[in-house]
């Protein structure tokens, strides 16, 4: 080597260490867990299991909260809200290993009443010890600074942002403006205010939320999707059952995966495109480790 | 009431009570506690009021299967008195319950003689001219309203101020005192603070009513309600009265145990309660309830004038209520399956409690928008609420079916 080359080299070099940089910071190739029950329980199970159990995400004595999406008057099979026994799962789960306490909630869109009976979730958590399944109270929301590229300020919900871990379980459905509504969008249920007003920069301003109030781990329930008319969904020709649950510690790549489950690719979901390009985690599917149990 | 004895309670007054804490469980209950249904609400008493069961008949010349209760009750009536003011009105064992301490002045003197009926025979005669207004002074839609639109809307109101206050104070700390609150909330308070128009009206005709006990025990009842005095011209023929009709010579202590009658030396049939206070508290034990032949008080029936009169004021209380502005009724939204806003108008009871029990507080009691007949009628007012899309809670609360029952498919 002459020292002109040297020099180039070196000259080059951090340029390419930057890349290397960036390489060794995503290093850890994120892994998503499909699980396929006819038992909606089990397959939630089984994802959990596939990415280490959930003690890898819950430590005892942990405050938890899991974010199900409850936000409409539907019943299960409908579609438009979690299943049931997937957020009993994650929540006798997140119990096992050790929290001391989950708090699951919504901000609905419906009557809160409505949609926490009719969605099945309150009878399926009626009876477990250290579980609130709680109304939202206005006066919990709290502004936030966001510093993000749509929204400066937000109201969120100060009990998701003091929990230890925040784990995110929306159900896999068709929506009218993103396309597709998952984990991502799911946080719209922490959101105080006038939320409604996001939907015009939805996709920016959801990765703003998302940057602060990181998900520890994404369960997509996919036991049962929508695939037209959402997110309010209602006519069960539009409901297509996949017995499917994901499983991931990225939130983006979990949204990313849930979208094949539509025969759609990520990148026509604007949501994930701009989580991605925020660095919120892998959209590229062949870049992630896919689990299938 | 006055007098009584320490320790010694009528049956009347425990009837009473039960009565009460019925009236407010089912008004409680009136809301949406999980279920589509709601199997029993605060309707039970007012499909059990003959005032409205005859208002209701008199403006639609029809009847309706959902006032059967009314009709019995009417003719228990016309066997055993005016017991229902003495055992079962919540509006009467309220003013029983307080009357003991409010210190007494003369009676009114323009309150006696025939007031009530110049009041009753005007209502019941608009409704024969299709304006049926008797809820606006049914007793039991008087108290409704006073609770649905005031009180109970200030008690939540109350509650769930203190509740925020002290997460303001105390944080998360709070959560510790939250299972006390979400016990409150499931089964007490209203689910959301909703503020009513007319709210102040509201409760001042019913603290007017408290006020009026000043000048004498139930001043309301025997002086003024149209149910009491519905239900006093049916207990007229009731063979059911008290032995000895007139006050005794040598005591005459009666007239003080009396909470309604006895202002007169005769027993009036037409006002006697049967609370049975009298029987209870006779030093001598003289006084017993029979069935039998009973002088009917006074004989005074109310004349041809009263009648006639009534029919005129009544008439014309119809065609004064009628005007309607065209434009406010073209923006005038009727709660789900009223089709008809006459037919509405006419059945609507005005107890208030569809917006009780709606969801989404979408409704709220019209002041003049559907003109002045229509007071106190429910309107949706869809900027502060909506119709949850498989609710269908106002239609099971309404006494009457002024809003239909709609079913959910």
């Amino acid at each position: 080597m002459d020292r002109r080359h040297f020099l180039k080299l070196l000259g080059l070099s951090p340029l390419l260490s930057n890349l290397l940089l960036r390489k060794a910071l995503a290093a850890e190739t994120p892994v998503v867990a499909i699980a396929e029950d006819r038992d909606f329980s089990r397959a939630t199970l089984k994802a959990l299991n596939a990415l280490g159990g959930m003690r890898r995400f819950v430590k005892p004595g942990n405050v938890v909260v899991v974010k199900p999406n409850i936000g409409w008057d539907r019943r299960p099979e409908q579609a438009a809200n979690t299943h049931p026994l997937v957020v009993r799962t994650v929540v006798a789960e997140a119990l096992r290993a050790g929290a001391s306490k989950v708090k699951v909630f919504d901000r609905t869109c419906n009557d809160p009443r409505r949609c926490y009976v009719n969605s099945g979730i309150e009878a399926a958590l009626r009876g477990m010890k250290g579980v609130d399944l709680k109304y939202i109270e206005e006066e919990r929301f709290r502004p936030v600074r966001l510093n993000g590229r749509t929204l400066r300020q937000w109201d969120l919900y100060d009990e998701a942002l003091s929990a230890d871990v925040f784990i995110n379980v929306p159900v896999a459905k068709h929506h009218g403006l993103t396309g597709l509504t998952l984990g991502l969008k799911n946080i719209m249920g922490v959101m105080g205010g006038n939320r409604g007003s996001i939907h015009r920069h939805i996709d920016s301003a959801l990765a703003d939320i998302n940057a602060v109030l990181k998900s520890r781990l994404t369960v997509v329930d996919a036991t049962r999707i929508l695939t037209a008319h959402g997110p309010q969904g209602g006519d069960s020709h539009d409901v297509k059952v996949l017995n499917k649950v994901l499983a991931s510690g990225d939130i983006v790549a979990a949204d990313a995966v849930a979208t094949t489950l539509f025969g759609l690719r990520p990148e026509q979901i604007s949501t994930t495109v701009a989580a991605y390009r925020r660095g919120l985690g892998e959209m590229k599917v062949d870049k992630m480790r896919i689990v299938r149990v | 009431m006055r007098g009584l004895k320490p320790g010694k309670i009528t049956s009347a007054r425990i009837c009473q009570l039960l009565f009460l804490l019925l009236f407010l469980v089912l008004f409680v209950q009136t809301e949406y506690r999980g279920s589509d249904r709601i199997s029993v609400a605060v309707n039970s008493f007012f499909r059990a009021d003959p005032l409205v069961a005859l208002g209701y008949v008199l403006a639609e010349k029809s009847f309706v299967l959902l006032l059967l209760p009314a009709l019995l009750l009417a003719l228990a009536t016309l066997v055993l008195g005016r017991f229902f003011c003495g055992w079962i009105c919540p509006l009467g064992t309220i003013l029983d319950l307080v009357t003991g301490r409010i210190s007494k002045t003369a009676p009114l003197r323009f309150l006696q003689g025939r007031v009530k009926y110049w009041l009753l025979f005007p209502l019941l005669f608009a409704s024969l001219f299709s304006v049926n207004l008797v809820g606006l002074l049914d007793p039991i839609a008087i108290l409704v309203r006073a609770l649905t639109f005031s009180l109970y809307p200030l008690f939540g109101a109350t509650v769930r101020q203190g509740w925020v206050g002290l997460y303001r104070v105390l944080g998360e700390g709070r959560d510790v005192l939250a299972p006390g609150y979400v016990l409150l909330r499931d089964y007490l308070l209203p689910f959301r603070e909703t503020f009513y128009p007319l709210a102040f009206l509201s409760f001042l005709l019913f603290l007017g009513i408290v006020f009026l006990e000043r000048y004498e025990t139930r001043t309301w009842c025997r002086r003024l309600c149209p149910l009491g005095t519905l239900l006093g011209l049916l207990a007229r023929v009731s063979p059911f009265g008290r032995i000895p009709e007139k006050l005794c010579p040598d005591c005459g202590d009666c007239r003080s145990h009396c909470p309604t009658s006895f202002d007169q030396e005769l027993m009036q049939q037409e006002e006697c309660i049967r609370c049975m206070a009298c029987r209870v508290k006779c030093r001598f034990g003289r006084v017993s309830f029979h069935f039998g032949r009973h002088a009917a008080g006074l004989p005074y029936f109310p004349e041809r004038r009263v009648l006639l009169g009534g029919l005129l004021s009544g008439f014309f209380l119809a065609r004064l209520f009628r005007f309607r502005n065209p434009r406010a009724q073209a923006t005038v939204l009727r709660p789900p399956g009223v089709l008809d806003e006459e037919a509405m108008l006419k059945k609507c009871v005005r107890c208030g409690e569809c917006m009780k029990v709606c969801l989404r507080n979408a409704l709220y009691p019209a002041i003049l928008q559907a003109g002045a007949e229509g007071l106190y009628t429910p309107l949706v007012i869809p900027r502060l609420g909506y119709c949850e899309y498989n609710c269908t809670l106002c239609g099971q609360v309404c006494p009457t079916g002024a809003i239909p029952d709609l079913p959910l498919e």
